[in-house]
């Protein structure tokens, strides 16, 4: 593979990777302030209200980012995969398009009404634009979910005379079962880092002694959505993804799994190191014939292994390997850490109970990696194909973009990323640091 | 039919330029017509509520480029990879600079991101004059459609003259939106700046179109009198706008500035067609609609499926123009 697709590869992962941060934060926040918005349109709730306008500074500050990350990524499908774009565009252009038309407006031009709005409409009108941003968010994720899930199990196409491939059947497509499942567990896995997000700032506030009535409200609304998106991120949306990669990407679940050789009852690995040069898994940690079942529904199923296939239609197995158990690993302790701080809200001892706020607190960043390593794991995992089966990814690439020149983008992309990263941290730590008291009496516009 | 997805394109790239135009002539113009930070305050919060869904027309456009002209799409992003990428960062810098100012209740913070905004409008402006002026003039291409040139092609006097134009016209449009928008003494001396700025959009139209008949390529050279009536739309435009301004009526100034820009795409994209991509120099082909066209099916189900979205955002962003109406003060 030539130096030039390498580079392009890091840029996007980079990029790509960097701009997911903040969808993560805007598709998990969107449900909270919609609800809180909705709570206070409907009677005299003033936790709710506080609510709503501290938590849309911050889904603010991250739709932001998100929207000016997000704009290369669209434009980086051709200036540095114009081969792939070429012959792919007219299917996988379709849900780009759709998700300007349906989604971005919708999200762009309410949430106008949600920051500097307030004083113009009536609570209902700001409830309902609240609502409408969080439907601009999940659609948005749905369309680019589709489209990945299309590259990870093309649909609906047929290949033209040019070799270039057209949309036979867009609602196959979009109606894709691997896509909606796959949406769904992007959602979940969102909502996770929502929810743990508004229980770690409600956690700061009650370590801190400050905000109490605020900070209560938001560590129980925080433990409760996080404990079902923690149980419904593994089954059944994590499951029907496994179930989807076992049938159509056998190799990927492979090197997810680090199994190199076809078993009957296969052991999961908790723990190992995978050795792609002596084929094992070193110092393993199994349990055994899980894997069979997890894959098959049955103990005894033979699964398998890396050497069936040609070590060329293996994807980098380490890096899939470890995202995978780095995802898992995490999606298990967070289902932990929520029913334990679910079942001290129930005796009443959570808020009071501090190691469990400091938990709650220093939890907050973990999501945001199971999210990004679960990405990393479909992508990485889909290598060497860009387009499963039909395209690789060392066709894909730009011809008349050179390697020097997507090297020097990648150092302007990281350079402004650095610099957009500080101004985030800084901006965000600043309005959890101002708090929902403060930060409602000092704005102005507030209507109560 | 492809001449349909031609016109749809072309139609949404209008839209951006007289949307997102008016933003980034507002930023070009800040400095020149706000003199408190109050002002200069009052001025970017006028438009802080709109950059973003405006910025979403690019977007949406360039995925109905995607999908309905792949060929194109690859070819145009790929080809101008350095300029491109540096219109994108510029495009990223100002909106974190129109997003962060209101931060911090700084002055030195406030000054630093309205001199960011600034430039990144005024410089953005420029490179899309350029790249649109390059367009017209044509690249070229080697057999697949790829450009083959370097990034010092690209500044070549025409395009340089078309940036310089476009930067004055969106300059002019900034204004007729803040003459509209503006409170008191902001909406005066935005109003005074453009009936004074308003001779030079007239001199470089001028210079510009005398320019594009004396290209050698493109269907200007071939058939003047083709775009002869969008010559006059545009000039009895540009005549709206001073007349307009002088009688001290903003809405339908900033609406003849909006039809004068319209004019100018409507111009440029009757000189390009058929081609998306024409090729230089002039008479080399090119990509035209017809060979990086989709199939009748695909553009009927992408039209299908457009067409009633965008007529649902046209519906609710008026609405919501509407509910956020009114002057914007300097409190």
């Amino acid at each position: 593979m030539g130096t030039a697709v390498v580079a392009d590869r890091i840029q996007f992962a980079f990029t790509v990777m960097f701009h997911y941060l903040f969808p993560i934060a805007t598709i998990g926040l969107a449900p909270y302030i919609a609800w809180f918005a909705w709570r206070s349109a409907r009677g005299n709730d003033e936790v709710a209200l506080r609510a709503s306008v501290f938590w849309t500074k911050i889904f603010a500050i991250n739709f932001a980012i998100g929207v000016v990350t997000g704009i290369p990524m669209e434009f980086a499908f051709g200036a540095n995969w114009a081969l792939f774009s070429a012959k792919a565009g007219a299917v996988i252009g379709q849900p780009l398009a759709m998700e300007g038309v349906y989604a971005f407006f919708l999200e762009s031009v309410f949430l106008g009404i949600m920051l500097y709005g307030r004083r113009h409409v009536s609570p209902r009108l700001y409830a309902w634009s609240a609502t409408l941003v969080g439907v601009g968010s999940w659609l948005s994720g749905f369309f680019i979910v589709a489209t990945d899930a299309w590259m990870q199990h093309p649909v609906g196409y047929r290949i033209a005379g040019d070799g270039s491939i057209r949309l036979a059947n867009l609602g196959a497509l979009l109606l894709s079962p691997f896509a909606w499942w796959q949406y769904a567990h992007v959602l979940m896995g969102a909502l996770l880092a929502g929810s743990f997000i508004v229980a770690g700032v409600g956690a700061y506030y009650l370590l801190a002694r400050r905000d109490l009535e605020d900070g209560r409200r938001y560590v129980r609304m925080g433990v409760i959505v996080a404990l079902v998106a923690s149980a419904l991120v593994i089954f059944p949306t994590g499951d029907r993804n496994s179930a989807d990669v076992t049938k159509y990407q056998p190799v990927k679940l492979a090197a997810m799994e680090g199994l190199f050789h076809s078993t009957d009852g296969a052991p999961l690995a908790i723990i190992g190191m995978p050795d792609t040069q002596r084929r094992e898994l070193i110092d393993p940690v199994v349990v055994p014939n899980v894997l069979s079942f997890l894959a098959y529904g049955n103990f005894t199923a033979n699964v398998k292994g890396l050497t069936e296939y040609a070590d060329a239609l293996w994807p980098p197995v380490a890096l899939t390997y470890y995202a995978y158990h780095v995802m898992v690993g995490l999606g298990t302790i967070f289902i932990a850490i929520a029913a334990l701080a679910a079942l001290l809200l129930r005796r009443r001892r959570l808020m009071e109970f501090r190691p469990m706020l400091w938990v709650l607190m220093l939890a907050m960043p973990f999501p945001y990696i199971a999210n990004e390593a679960g990405w990393v794991v479909t992508e990485v995992g889909r290598q060497p194909w860009v387009i499963y089966g039909i395209m690789r990814t060392s066709e894909a690439a730009s011809t008349n973009v050179a390697a020097g020149e997507t090297i020097f983008t990648l150092i302007g992309f990281a350079g402004m990323y650095f610099l957009l990263g500080l101004l985030f941290m800084l901006l965000v730590l600043r309005e959890i640091g101002i708090g929902p008291n403060a930060a409602s009496h000092a704005a102005p516009e507030i209507e109560a | 039919m492809n001449a349909v997805a031609f016109a749809l394109l072309a139609t949404m790239i209008a839209i951006y330029v007289i949307l997102d135009g008016y933003d980034l002539g507002v930023g070009a113009v800040v400095p020149f017509v706000a003199r408190s930070g109050e002002e200069r305050a009052a001025a970017m919060a006028s438009i802080g509520p709109f950059w973003n869904g405006n910025e979403v027309w690019l977007i949406a456009a360039g995925g109905v480029l995607f999908a309905l002209f792949p060929r194109a799409y690859a070819s145009a992003f790929s080809g101008f990879y350095l300029p491109f990428t540096v219109v994108l960062w510029l495009l990223m810098f100002r909106g974190i600079a129109l997003e962060l100012r209101s931060h911090f209740s700084s002055d030195l913070w406030h000054a630093f991101w309205e001199s960011a905004f600034t430039g990144a409008s005024a410089l953005l402006a420029v490179l899309f004059g350029v790249a649109l002026g390059n367009l017209v003039r044509g690249l070229p291409l080697d057999a697949h459609g790829y450009f083959l040139g370097r990034f010092a092609f690209l500044l070549n006097p025409y395009a340089l003259g078309v940036g310089l134009f476009a930067l004055l016209a969106l300059a002019q449009h900034g204004l007729a939106f803040l003459a509209l928008r503006g409170e008191g003494e902001l909406a005066a001396r935005s109003a005074r700046l453009l009936s004074r700025l308003w001779w030079g959009v007239l001199l470089l139209y001028c210079l510009t179109t005398l320019a594009s008949l004396a290209l050698p390529t493109g269907s200007a050279a071939q058939a003047p009198l083709h775009l002869a009536p969008v010559a006059a739309l545009s000039l009895l435009a540009l005549g709206g706008v001073h007349w307009f301004t002088r009688l001290g009526r903003p809405a339908p100034a900033f609406a003849a500035s909006a039809l004068f820009l319209a004019s100018l795409v409507l111009a440029a994209a009757a000189t390009m067609y058929p081609y998306l991509l024409p090729a230089f120099p002039a008479g080399s082909g090119g990509i035209a609609i017809t060979d990086a066209g989709p199939g009748p099916g695909a553009l009927g189900v992408t039209l299908a499926l457009t067409l009633p979205g965008l007529a649902a955002v046209v519906l609710y962003a008026l609405f919501v123009v509407r509910r956020m109406r009114g002057r914007v003060g300097s409190g």
